[in-house]
């Protein structure tokens, strides 16, 4: 006997619906503005207020950096200096005055902020671009921003964020030249690629990697004369940055190849790791490449990665895309070949925990690759009909999962690996015994910039590298010039240390303090009555 | 239906049942508190790991002791898997299969056979899954002989053969997945989604990361009760209001499994495994809460297990992944390769199977997912991923419509051949032996102790079979005399492996086109 089934039967108008339906395809760019900036705002707020903000010691030295542009014994564009390359310092420089903006972070976290809200945007453009639907397009722009890696890294003043929102701002224009064959597109691209030279050194790989890409695709479609003009043009623009860097060095340094191969370099950096023997990436292909997945891997939940990689396999079997599209969207794979090629030849170190030892370092290079992988993840929802919800719930599934466990790798890597320097008590010594005396702190920024950033203390208080007559002085006679020394006793790469130790004055300074990334030493009361306890050079150039 | 269909399909399901009866594990007897701790029912017995061992404890207090409540002999004989709270010790484990496999212990018991009648239940609900893929398959649009290969295949070429012989609950689990499954294929009437959230809710306490696998068959049914029909202008949607009535299926597995938690720790909420557990209990039968670190706890497997679990991570899926697809100690590269084919099923679905596939993928998706993020994705000493296995079975539905393309050419059709027999092969020698192997990384560790290398892959149970060892409770009771353990294997494989090869051989040679 078949039971009544009681059914309970209505009906919805479906206008109001395809209404609401239209208005919300018409407007999502805006929504995912709006709704981007939102989660911005709250993850800045949440890692402000649990202290991880500033974790990283490279986002304190950061924050320094454009702080000393402005403020310090020797304020100017100098002080951009040579370690790192200057667009995200001088984009602090409209904020990093304000004490506030500094030492909270967000004058470096503010172009972090932003560049979060322009890449989920920008993915969403390029998926629209290559025809994904709305599904795969919201989609890609979820799985980039439903990554705590990246949500904490936009609420720092790391280079990450904003490094990578150039980046796929140039391949975004290169995709529009590729599909429109405008001039104006090449010249975005250019412009973006440029920018994105002027922040980090992956950017000069894409620079490189798009070119070859302009020179392939101009060649095939339009001959060598064509060709010729293209890439004069791409590479003039986008090249610009990389040659004023070189002439900012040769002017500023005197050595065009200052940041390459300077005492503070990546390089030099580099030369002592493998001196220590941790620099087991180098010359060693398959290492480079596993240490470099598994960075990949842990910043993107593994299982997001994976899909994405069966996404960009499926684009190029996809009939619906045409070949140019898909030989411009392997402008998107330019970081992860960067990457690799950085640690095979050594120009690069990351360590991942249980493959290099028991402690991370710079194991957020691996984000570099998420916005690729939201595309292509993207791409793949949208093209898989039958099986898309199946796809969206696995991922979903993972990314709940990470989220309830705080599974953010960045956050070891900045709170317990290499990366971190908690210099608490050397910085809260300084803040309670140097805050309201007279007299100058000699320390090397090169070795404790954290340090500085953490003591609350005014730039102008502190000589450094970058001081210029101050620091020659006080490292000849620094009794007549610092009342309290920062630096690694008996380490020699300590600049302070180096030039203190043989100055012939150490004597006349008592060790007050041992911590264990400094030791702090004070003029004796004797000697206090000749110290310099103002600034009395005047404007140095 | 053609006599001849009926008499092969009696066949092959006489021999899918001869070949577990072969393996069955198990000795003759049944155990007694006062020998139950001997290392014949133990390690070197048929209840050789804590999770069997576990289970059995519980489904003996119950029936023997009348009690869910464990006297201290089988307290120590579930142990280091055994929880301690109110000052007793109770099962750690979640209860259902200890409950389900009673009747055989019973019947068993008759026989002098208790052991082996409780893991005979076990092997039951293991042959039913194969003719649950086998009829799924069919449904789908495999052919019939696809159909059958493939659901040998799950059966015999994946660690499912060497958990179908002992006491765990991967069988009942893959069985409530694929009746669910089934019964949503069969019908559209309202019961088949009472049966699922029955299925569902039991599911819960077999194993309680049941509730998550079962998450898409249940969306599946619950979608049954209402109905879209978009016009231009309109959406009509009917819902099914008797359909709620459905949920009722749900109800009582889980009130009795709240009951059970109330009667055996006192509190209906909380989770066996979720209690403080007495990995060792000391002479005077008091918990240690401490573990020793001795030469006995390192030897132990399952102490290690107990360490790394209880909760998951995203963090953990690079190295679950890499346990469950290639490594060498449970890799299903290693153990059951031929379901890898399955997943080509994907490309030759067809779209009136639509959702079907979605839930397979999903179902499939999740298991994977879940246990590569576990804390112990070795499943502590075990034979192959044996968290897999419900994944295995709904990749063995795929792979019956993989098989049908990969019959019609001569290359795919050796290459699967070849996948095949040595998928069987490896899976009968884990069968016939032990399931006692160490992850890799606990390897490295008891290599210190027993000074030499131990092997971690199905290479230690060619060395238990060339130890002239097996468990299988035929050969011990009746061929140990006649025949090496060698040989006994090689006659069950040749029996294993005829109905499949000879299904796959006649596709090749018949090349049908695939019926719906």
């Amino acid at each position: 006997m078949k039971l009544p089934t009681l059914n309970i039967n209505f009906t919805i108008n479906r206008k109001p619906q395809q209404r609401v339906s239209k208005f919300i395809v018409k407007y999502t760019p805006i929504i995912v503005i709006v709704v981007l900036s939102a989660i911005s705002i709250i993850a800045f707020a949440s890692n402000y207020q649990n202290g991880l903000g500033l974790s990283y010691n490279d986002a304190r030295s950061h924050l320094n950096i454009g702080r000393r542009v402005v403020e310090g014994l020797k304020p100017g564009l100098a002080q951009i200096g040579s370690v790192w390359l200057p667009l995200p310092h001088l984009l602090m420089v409209p904020t990093i005055w304000n004490d506030f903006f500094w030492h909270t972070g967000l004058s470096g976290a503010i172009q972090s902020m932003v560049s979060f809200v322009a890449t989920g945007l920008l993915i969403y453009l390029y998926l629209k671009k290559i025809g994904v639907n709305w599904i795969g397009r919201v989609f890609g722009v979820i799985v980039f921003a439903a990554n705590l890696n990246i949500l904490y890294l936009q609420s720092t003043a790391m280079t990450e964020l904003l490094l990578i929102a150039m980046m796929t701002a140039g391949c975004y224009y290169l995709l529009l030249w590729q599909q429109k064959d405008n001039v104006v597109d090449i010249i975005k691209a250019a412009f973006f690629i440029m920018l994105s030279t002027l922040i980090r050194y992956d950017g000069w790989f894409l620079f490189l990697f798009a070119g070859l890409l302009i020179i392939f695709q101009t060649l095939r479609k339009k001959g060598y004369k064509t060709t010729e003009g293209t890439i004069i043009l791409y590479s003039t623009l986008a090249g610009v940055g990389i040659f004023l860097w070189f002439v900012w060095n040769a002017l500023i340094f005197k050595d065009p190849l200052y940041f390459a191969f300077g005492p503070f370099s990546a390089h030099a950096q580099q030369e002592q790791l493998e001196a220590a023997g941790v620099l087991a990436t180098k010359s060693d292909i398959l290492l480079s490449i596993k240490v470099y997945l598994y960075a990949l891997l842990y910043n993107s939940y593994t299982f997001t990665a994976l899909v994405g990689a069966v996404g960009a396999i499926v684009i190029w079997f996809d009939k619906k895309i045409t070949t140019n599209v898909k030989i411009i969207t392997l402008s998107l794979i330019a970081p992860l070949i960067f990457n690799i090629i950085a640690l095979y030849l050594g120009h690069s170190v990351l360590f991942i925990q249980g493959i290099s030892g028991d402690t991370w370092f710079n194991v957020r290079y691996g984000v570099m690759v998420l916005p690729s992988i939201a595309i292509f993840t993207g791409y793949l929802v949208g093209r898989l009909k039958g099986l898309r919800w199946a796809v969206i719930a696995l991922i979903a599934f993972t990314t709940y999962f990470a989220f309830a466990n705080s599974d953010a790798v960045t956050i070891d890597d900045a709170t317990v690996g290499s990366s971190q320097k908690n210099v608490t008590e050397v910085s809260g010594w300084l803040r309670d015994n140097a805050a309201d005396k007279e007299g100058f702190v000699l320390i090397s920024a090169a070795s404790h910039d954290a340090i500085v950033f953490s003591s609350g203390l005014p730039m102008k208080k502190f000589i450094h590298e970058g001081t210029g007559a101050y620091w020659e002085s006080a490292t000849v006679s620094p009794d007549r010039w610092a009342r309290w020394i920062i630096m690694r006793t008996n380490d020699n790469n300590d600049l302070s240390w180096r030039f203190v130790s043989v100055s012939g004055a150490l004597d006349r300074y008592t060790l007050v303090s041992s911590y264990p990334f400094a030791d702090i030493y004070e003029l004796k009361p004797e000697y206090l009555p000749e110290l310099n306890t103002t600034p009395v050079f005047g404007k140095q150039k | 239906m053609k006599i001849t269909h009926l008499v092969t399909k009696i066949l092959i399901c006489v021999i899918a049942i001869t070949v577990l009866a072969l393996t069955l594990r198990g000795i003759k007897g049944t155990p007694i508190e006062s020998n139950i701790n001997d290392p014949i029912w133990k390690d070197e017995g048929p209840l050789e790991l804590s999770p069997d061992r576990g289970r059995f404890a519980l489904m003996y207090s119950f029936v023997e002791n009348k009690s869910l409540q464990f006297s201290l002999p089988i307290a120590r004989f579930a142990a280091p898997d055994v929880a301690y709270s109110n000052g007793q010790y109770v099962s750690l484990f979640a209860p259902a299969v200890s409950f389900i496999v009673a009747p055989g212990y019973l019947i068993g018991k008759l026989f002098g056979l208790g052991q082996v009648g409780a893991f005979a239940i076990n092997a039951l609900f293991a042959f039913i899954n194969m003719l649950l893929i086998w009829a799924i398959s069919r449904k789908i649009g495999a052919s019939r002989t696809a159909a059958i290969v493939a659901s040998f295949a799950f059966l015999f070429a994946t660690p499912a053969f060497a958990y179908a012989v002992t006491l765990y609950q991967h069988h009942l689990t893959t069985f409530l997945l694929l009746l669910s499954i089934y019964v949503l294929l069969k019908t559209d009437r309202l019961w088949s989604s009472a049966v699922v959230f029955f299925c569902a809710a039991l599911s819960i306490p077999v194993d309680n990361p049941n509730a998550v696998f079962m998450l898409p068959v249940s969306l599946w049914a619950l979608s049954r009760l209402v109905s879209v029909l978009k016009t231009k202008t309109q959406l009509k949607i009917t819902v099914k209001s008797l359909g709620i009535l459905t949920a009722v299926g749900g109800i009582i597995p889980l009130v009795l499994f709240l009951s059970f938690n109330q009667i055996s720790h006192g509190d209906p909420f909380k989770l066996s495994g979720t209690l403080p557990a007495a990995k060792v209990i000391d002479t005077k039968g008091e918990p240690v809460r401490t573990p020793v670190v001795t030469e006995e706890t390192t030897l132990t497997p399952e102490t290690k297990k107990k360490t790394a679990t209880g909760f998951f991570k995203s963090r953990n899926l690079v190295n679950g992944f890499y346990i469950h697809s290639i490594s060498p100690d449970r890799g299903t590269i290693v153990f059951a390769p031929l379901m890898l084919i399955g997943f080509f099923g994907l490309i030759y679905r067809k779209k009136a199977h639509r959702t079907v596939t979605m839930v397979l993928l999903a179902s499939i998706g999740f298991i994977v997912l879940l246990y590569s993020m576990w804390g112990d994705p070795w499943g502590g000493w075990a034979f192959g991923s044996r968290y897999l296995i419900p994944a295995y079975a709904l990749a063995a539905i795929l792979l019956s419509l993989a098989l049908d393309r990969f019959s019609k050419k001569i290359i795919p059709f050796l290459f699967v051949l070849v996948v095949l027999i040595y998928s069987i092969s490896v899976n009968t020698l884990g069968a016939i032996t032990s399931n006692r192997n160490p992850p890799e990384v606990e390897a490295i560790a008891l290599q210190e102790i027993t000074n030499r290398i131990e092997p971690v892959s199905f290479d230690r149970n060619l060395e238990f079979l060339q130890d002239n060892r097996s468990k299988s409770y035929v050969y011990q009771e009746y061929f140990s005399d006649t025949l090496l353990a060698t040989e006994y294997y090689v006659i069950v494989l040749m029996l294993t492996l005829s109905v499949p090869v000879i299904g796959f051989f006649y596709m090749f040679f018949t090349r049908k086109i695939p019926t719906i």
